[in-house]
C-alpha cells in the first residue's frame, strides 16, 4: 500500500478539521472526525481499504478512549493520531502481510499510531501559539471599534495556522512516512526482540488510555468497585457492553435514590457542590 | 433608533440561533494558550450585542465585558453563553446589571462547568458510546463508526442547543440544576455507569497475556502460567497493568508519555525473559 500526494493532501485537510483547536466545531471536529474510530473509517475510504482502516481505527481508539484535555492541557492531539498514525499503521500492517482482523495487526497499529501521538502535541502548541498573532489583530479591532472584523479573527485567520501546522505536516509525514514504514519491513525481522517488544507494547497501550479515564472518573477508592464489577461481568461472564450498560443503569438508579434519600433524612439541605469539581487529582 | 423605555428589547429566535451556531462551530477555532476560548465567546456574543445596541459606541462598550479570559468545557459551557445572552438583554433594558456582574458570573461558572463537563461528557458519555460502537465495528465493519457519528452528533447538537436556550430562558438560575444537590446525585449515579462500562471496555478489548510455560525434562508442560491465572481471575494481568498505569499517573504523577515508555521497558524485559511473546513470524 502506498499513499499518493492527493491522498496525503486529503488526510491533511481532515487533520485541519479535527485538531483540538479545530476548524469544524469542537463537537463535530475534535469529538467526531477526530476520534480514531471515525478516523479509521475516513482513512479507509481515502486509502481504498475500509475494513483495514476500521480495524486500525478500532485498535487506536482503545488507546485513546480517554481524550480529556482538562484546562486546555493536552496529552495527545487527535489530528496526528487519526490522520498520521492510522494511515501509517495501515501501510505497516499491509507491508508486514498481517491479517487486518488479527490481534497482532491491532497491536502493530497501536504501537505505530502511538509513536506519532507526540507529534500531535507539538502541532497543537504550534497552532495555539500562532493563533496569538490573529488574536493580537482582534484586540486591535476591539480597541478601534471594528467589531465586524472579529468574525474573521475567529473563523478565517486560524486557517493559516492550520495550513502551516496541520495540513503540511500531515501531508508530508503520511507521504514520506509510508515509504519509510514499508522499508522497515526488511530491517526488522518479525521474530526479533524489537518487533516482539513492539507488539507486546501494542497490547498494553490501551491500559494507559483506560488508566487516564480512571483518573478522571475515580474520586474515592470505593469507585474502583463498580469498575471491577464491570470488568468481571465482561471478562468472566462474557457479557457484551450493551448488557453491561443496562446492568450499570440499575446500580445508577439505586445510587441516585440512596443519595437523594440520605440528603432528606438528616435534614441538612447542604448545597452539595462536588468536591470533584475540576481537580482530577488524588484520591 | 431611539431607545424608548416603553418597549422592552427582547432577543428574537433568529439572533439567538446565530449566536448559538457561532459557539457550536467556533468556540475553539481561534484557541491560544493565553486567551483560550475568549475569541470564540466574543464572536458568539457579537450578534446579540449588535441586536441589542443599535449605537456603535454602545456595542463597543458592551463587547468589553467579553474580553476577559474564558475557558470551560465547550459542550456544557454552552449554558453559560445562553445565560450571558439573557443577562445582556436585561442590561440593555436598563436593569441593574453591569459588565462586572456578567464577568463575575462567567468566572464563577467556568470552573465547575468544566469539571462537570469533562467527567460527564469526556469521561462517561463518550466512552459509553465508543464502547458500544467498537463492538459494532469489530471485524472491520463501518457500522459502529457510523453509529458513533450519528448518535454523538445528534446528542451534541441538540444537547448544546437545549442548554443554550435553557440558559437564556432561566438566566443564572439554570445552573443550580447542574451544581445543586439533585445534580450532584445524578452525576454520582452517572459516574457508576461510567466506571462499570469502562471496566467492561477493558475486559472486552484488552487482553494482556503471558506466554510463560515451564517445560519438564520429559518435554511436557507442567506449568502454563496463563491458564493458571485464568482459573483464578480471568484478565488478572490486564487489570494489574491498568492499575499499574493508574498508580504511576495518579500517585507518582508520571505523565502519560512516560507511562508508555515505562511499558516499553516492561515489555522489553518481559520479552527477553520469555514472559511475553507475541509468537509471530513471517
Amino acid at each position: 500500500m502506498t499513499i499518493s500526494w492527493v491522498q496525503a493532501a486529503i488526510l491533511g485537510l481532515f487533520a485541519c478539521l479535527c485538531s483540538n483547536s479545530c476548524m469544524a466545531g469542537q463537537a463535530v471536529g475534535n469529538y467526531t472526525i477526530g476520534r480514531p474510530l471515525v478516523g479509521g473509517l475516513i482513512c479507509g475510504i481515502v486509502l481504498g481499504n475500509v475494513p483495514l482502516g476500521i480495524a486500525a481505527g478500532v485498535a487506536m481508539q482503545l488507546v485513546y478512549i480517554a481524550l480529556v484535555t482538562p484546562g486546555g492541557t493536552v496529552s495527545a492531539d487527535v489530528r496526528a493520531i487519526s490522520y498520521i498514525g492510522i494511515p501509517l499503521a495501515m501501510v505497516a500492517i499491509t507491508a508486514q502481510g498481517l491479517n487486518p482482523m488479527s490481534g497482532s495487526a491491532a497491536n502493530l497499529a497501536k504501537s505505530v499510531g502511538t509513536l506519532v501521538g507526540t507529534v500531535g502535541t507539538v502541532l497543537y502548541y504550534a497552532v495555539a501559539t500562532m493563533n496569538l498573532v490573529w488574536q493580537s489583530f482582534g484586540w486591535k479591532d476591539v480597541h478601534n471599534g471594528k467589531l465586524d472584523k472579529l468574525t474573521a479573527v475567529n473563523f478565517g485567520w486560524p486557517w493559516i495556522s492550520h495550513a502551516l501546522f496541520s495540513f503540511i505536516p500531515t501531508m508530508l509525514l503520511t507521504y514520506y512516512g509510508s515509504t519509510a514504514v514499508t522499508a522497515l519491513r526488511n530491517a526488522l525481522p518479525m521474530d526479533g526482540v524489537a518487533m516482539k517488544t513492539l507488539f507486546t507494547v501494542g497490547g498494553m497501550l490501551p491500559c494507559v488510555g483506560i488508566a487516564i479515564l480512571l483518573r478522571q472518573i475515580i474520586n474515592t477508592p470505593l469507585d474502583f468497585v463498580p469498575f471491577l464489577v464491570g470488568f468481571t461481568l465482561a471478562a468472566s461472564l462474557h457479557l457484551n457492553l450493551v448488557s453491561v450498560t443496562v446492568i450499570s443503569l440499575l446500580f445508577a438508579v439505586i445510587f441516585y435514590e440512596v443519595e437523594m434519600a440520605r440528603g432528606s433524612n438528616n435534614g441538612t439541605p447542604s448545597v452539595a457542590d462536588g468536591p470533584d469539581d475540576d481537580d482530577e487529582e488524588d484520591i | 433608533m431611539e431607545n424608548t423605555t416603553d418597549t422592552m428589547k427582547k432577543l428574537d429566535r433568529k439572533t439567538l440561533n446565530k449566536s448559538f451556531h457561532r459557539w457550536f462551530w467556533g468556540a475553539l477555532t481561534c484557541f491560544s494558550q493565553e486567551h483560550m476560548q475568549t475569541f470564540g465567546y466574543m464572536a458568539s456574543m457579537l450578534p446579540i450585542i449588535k441586536k441589542l445596541y443599535p449605537k456603535h459606541d454602545d456595542q463597543v462598550k458592551a463587547i468589553h465585558a467579553y474580553t476577559a479570559f474564558f475557558n470551560t468545557n465547550p459542550m456544557l459551557g454552552t449554558v453559560i453563553v445562553g445565560i450571558t445572552a439573557s443577562m445582556e438583554q436585561a442590561r440593555s433594558n436598563g436593569q441593574n446589571i453591569d459588565g462586572e456582574t456578567i464577568n463575575d458570573m462567567r468566572a464563577g461558572l467556568m470552573g465547575p462547568i468544566a469539571g462537570i463537563g469533562d467527567s460527564l461528557i469526556d469521561g462517561t458519555l463518550i466512552p459509553i458510546l465508543l464502547g458500544i460502537s467498537l463492538g459494532m465495528s469489530s471485524g472491520g465493519s463501518p457500522v459502529g463508526a457510523i453509529f458513533y457519528i450519528v448518535s454523538w452528533v445528534l446528542i451534541a447538537y441538540f444537547g448544546q442547543r437545549f442548554l443554550y436556550f435553557r440558559g437564556y430562558k432561566f438566566g443564572d438560575q439554570a445552573v443550580s440544576f447542574l451544581v445543586g444537590k439533585q445534580g450532584a446525585a445524578i452525576r454520582h449515579a452517572i459516574g457508576i455507569v461510567g466506571s462499570m462500562v469502562v471496566g467492561g471496555v477493558l475486559a472486552s478489548w484488552v487482553n494482556v497475556t503471558t506466554s510463560l510455560k515451564l517445560v519438564g525434562s520429559n518435554g511436557k508442560v507442567f506449568l502454563n502460567l496463563q491458564d493458571k491465572l485464568d482459573s483464578i481471575y480471568p484478565g488478572i494481568l490486564t487489570v494489574a497493568i491498568t492499575f499499574f498505569c493508574w498508580w504511576l499517573m495518579t500517585k507518582k504523577h508520571v505523565s502519560a508519555i512516560w507511562t508508555m515508555l515505562i511499558l516499553v521497558a516492561v515489555s522489553l524485559v518481559g520479552v527477553l525473559l520469555g514472559f511475553f511473546n507475541p509468537g509471530l513470524s513471517y
